[in-house]
């Protein structure tokens, strides 16, 4: 833990740092807009709601892995089918986006439960190793996302409600009704797998079976079971998660897979297998990937992102809240 | 006839296709007995274990309850017909609180959590105190209390022991045997794995000697402590020197 508080004001200076070259670089136009304080924070705001985004899509993909070891590769696109489905729920079934969210939330839980029942079960109960499962993750990545392709087409999409709206003004900062919302929504489900993992029986089983899978059965949880709901779980929220980047950003049929990595790095940050952790560490992601804007170049957020992954796991190999087994 | 209450019959196991770990071996678990399984490492008494428990697949041959097959059933289903089983190695769920891991132990019957935690926390007093400490965080021995508590947390009719005293110092070893002894007299059960052969034996009815997945040989607790081929080969000269 020492070495961690060590990394923050570490990251600190070196953003600091870097900020009067690149600021000089540019010239006047730093004079004209908001002061440098007003754009960190702005920044810093933008970088919580795409930090929540990215959790709760993130949750899912965690919780996966602890219980069944499975690095799901096509996890992105449960994020797009959620968007998209509530996309055509909304502009060609004319459903308030609510609602068509609301259903989009169920499919994605529904796709979650058939891609277990259907595909990961069965592959597990033929004995297919892990690697080759996660090939597979990989194969059916593709495949998910050229079917959204054909369905969705390459050009971006809006949501009808919400589209554009102004922002409150919070003084230095200012963050529409919209992104208000959505950070509180994706913060209050956050704290509900919380309290469910910690205070539910299916919750503590989830934990178990992370924990032990052997163990897990040997106590009579029927693991099949847990692992069901997971993945259920999963899918909502990676539905959810989708309808959000959608609303704040844009609707493309590849939107899941660039937000994989950032969603692979939370995880890593946090402690592969905790999803405390990837909560934890899809919001440094966000943070980070969103405050590197005020020095480099937009396009760049997700490198920073990923080289903020870097220097954590060099200082805490086991990620922020990951913990070494103990040994003997 | 009457049937024992849990039978392996002529199990033949193994983990990898091809290779057969257990090569036919077979015990029998009277109701109220304690029955012992010894034999060098690599033996396949793990394994037997876990082939009885429905945690690896039997090959061919069955495994009986109360005369019922029960071959290759899931093993929560063999916790909910009365079996608890206790593991070798990682025997506590370790990111898991001392009172989570019990809960998890009556997963299938949460309303019973509490008159059991009772019961349990009598016979091991210090998980009491320990309620909230991470199972993960315990010394070997504590968690082979933990263990052996959330095992018992269903009020199993057999409890399956693989090693209870592995790695314990001698006073531990003393108290797994005392507790062992315990829970046998409320009526349980117990069909161990031990690599502390004398001390097995001794408060054992029967025991089995296992070696390359077939019975070598098989008798009481007494018989087999004083079997010279047993000592000879088993057990060591450590052993005749008592
Ligand atoms: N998970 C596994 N995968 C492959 N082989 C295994 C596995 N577990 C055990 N084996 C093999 O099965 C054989 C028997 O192992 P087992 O654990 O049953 O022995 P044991 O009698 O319990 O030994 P010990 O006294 O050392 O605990 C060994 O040769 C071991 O290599
Ligand atoms: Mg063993």
């Amino acid at each position: 833990m020492r070495n961690f508080r060590l990394l923050v004001p570490l990251l600190a200076v070196l953003f600091v740092a870097l900020a009067p070259g690149t600021a000089a670089a540019q010239g006047d136009e730093v004079v004209t807009g908001p002061g440098f304080g007003a754009r960190a924070l702005q920044a810093l705001l933008d970088g919580v709601q795409f930090g929540a985004i990215i959790a709760i899509t993130a949750v899912g993909l965690s919780l996966v892995f602890g219980t069944t070891h499975l690095i799901n590769f096509a996890h992105g696109e449960l994020v797009t089918i959620g968007a998209v489905v509530a996309f055509f729920l909304n502009i060609s079934a004319g459903l308030h986006l609510v609602v068509a969210a609301l259903i989009a939330v169920l499919i994605g839980a529904l796709v979650g439960a058939i891609l277990q029942l259907g595909l990961w079960a069965p592959l597990r109960r033929r004995g297919v190793g892990m690697i080759n499962m996660f090939i597979v993750t990989i194969g059916l990545s593709l495949l998910l996302r050229h079917v959204i392709l054909i369905f969705f087409g390459t050009r971006p999409q809006s949501y009808r409600e919400y589209d554009i709206q102004r922002a409150i003004d919070l003084g230095p900062v200012g963050i529409t009704p919209r992104d208000l919302t959505i950070v509180l929504i994706s913060v209050g489900l956050l704290v509900g797998v919380a309290l469910m993992l910690q205070k539910t029986r299916i919750g503590t089983a989830i934990r178990a079976l992370s924990s032990n899978r052997d163990l897990a059965e040997a106590s009579g949880i029927d693991v099949n079971r847990v692992v069901l709901v997971v993945w259920t779980l999963g899918g909502g929220l990676a539905a959810i998660g989708g309808v959000f980047f959608g609303l704040t950003e844009i609707i493309t049929w590849d939107m899941g897979f660039r937000l994989l990595l950032l969603m692979f790095a939370g995880i890593i940050l946090g402690g592969l297998g905790t999803a405390y952790g990837a909560m934890v560490g899809s919001f440094v992601v966000g943070i980070v990937a969103q405050m590197s804007s005020l020095w480099f170049p937009i396009d760049l957020q997700n490198a920073w992102a990923l080289l903020a992954l870097i220097l954590v796991l060099l200082i805490r190999p086991q990620g922020i809240l990951g913990q070494r087994e103990r040994v003997g | 006839m009457d049937e024992p209450l849990l039978v392996a019959d002529e199990l033949v196991a193994g983990y990898v296709t091809g290779v057969d770990i257990l090569r036919g071996c077979g015990a029998e678990l009277g109701a109220g007995e304690i029955v012992g399984v010894i034999g060098p490492n690599g033996a396949g008494k793990s394994t037997l274990v876990k082939a009885m428990f429905g945690l690896l697949r039997v090959r061919t041959g069955s495994v009986r309850l109360r005369g019922a097959d029960v071959t290759n059933r899931p093993a929560h289903e063999l916790v909910s017909r009365g079996i608890g089983y206790v593991p070798q190695r990682q025997n506590v769920f370790a990111t898991l609180t001392v009172e989570e891991n019990l809960r998890m132990g009556t997963y299938l019957r949460p309303r019973r959590f509490t008159e059991r935690r009772d019961f349990v926390e009598e016979l091991f007093p210090l998980l009491a105190k320990r309620r909230n400490q991470k199972a993960g965080s315990m010394s070997g021995g504590e968690r082979q209390m933990l263990a052996m508590g959330r095992a018992l947390m269903m009020e199993p009719e057999v409890l399956l022991l693989d090693e209870p005293s592995a790695g314990l110092s001698p006073a531990y070893q003393d108290q797994v045997f005392a507790r062992v002894k315990e829970i046998n007299s409320t009526g349980v059960a117990i069909f161990m794995v031990e690599q502390n052969a004398r001390r097995c034996l001794q408060i054992c009815d029967r025991g089995y000697v296992l070696d390359q997945g077939t019975n070598a040989y098989t008798g009481t607790g007494h018989q087999l402590l004083h079997d010279e081929k047993v000592i000879e080969l088993y057990l060591g000269t450590l052993a005749r020197a008592r």
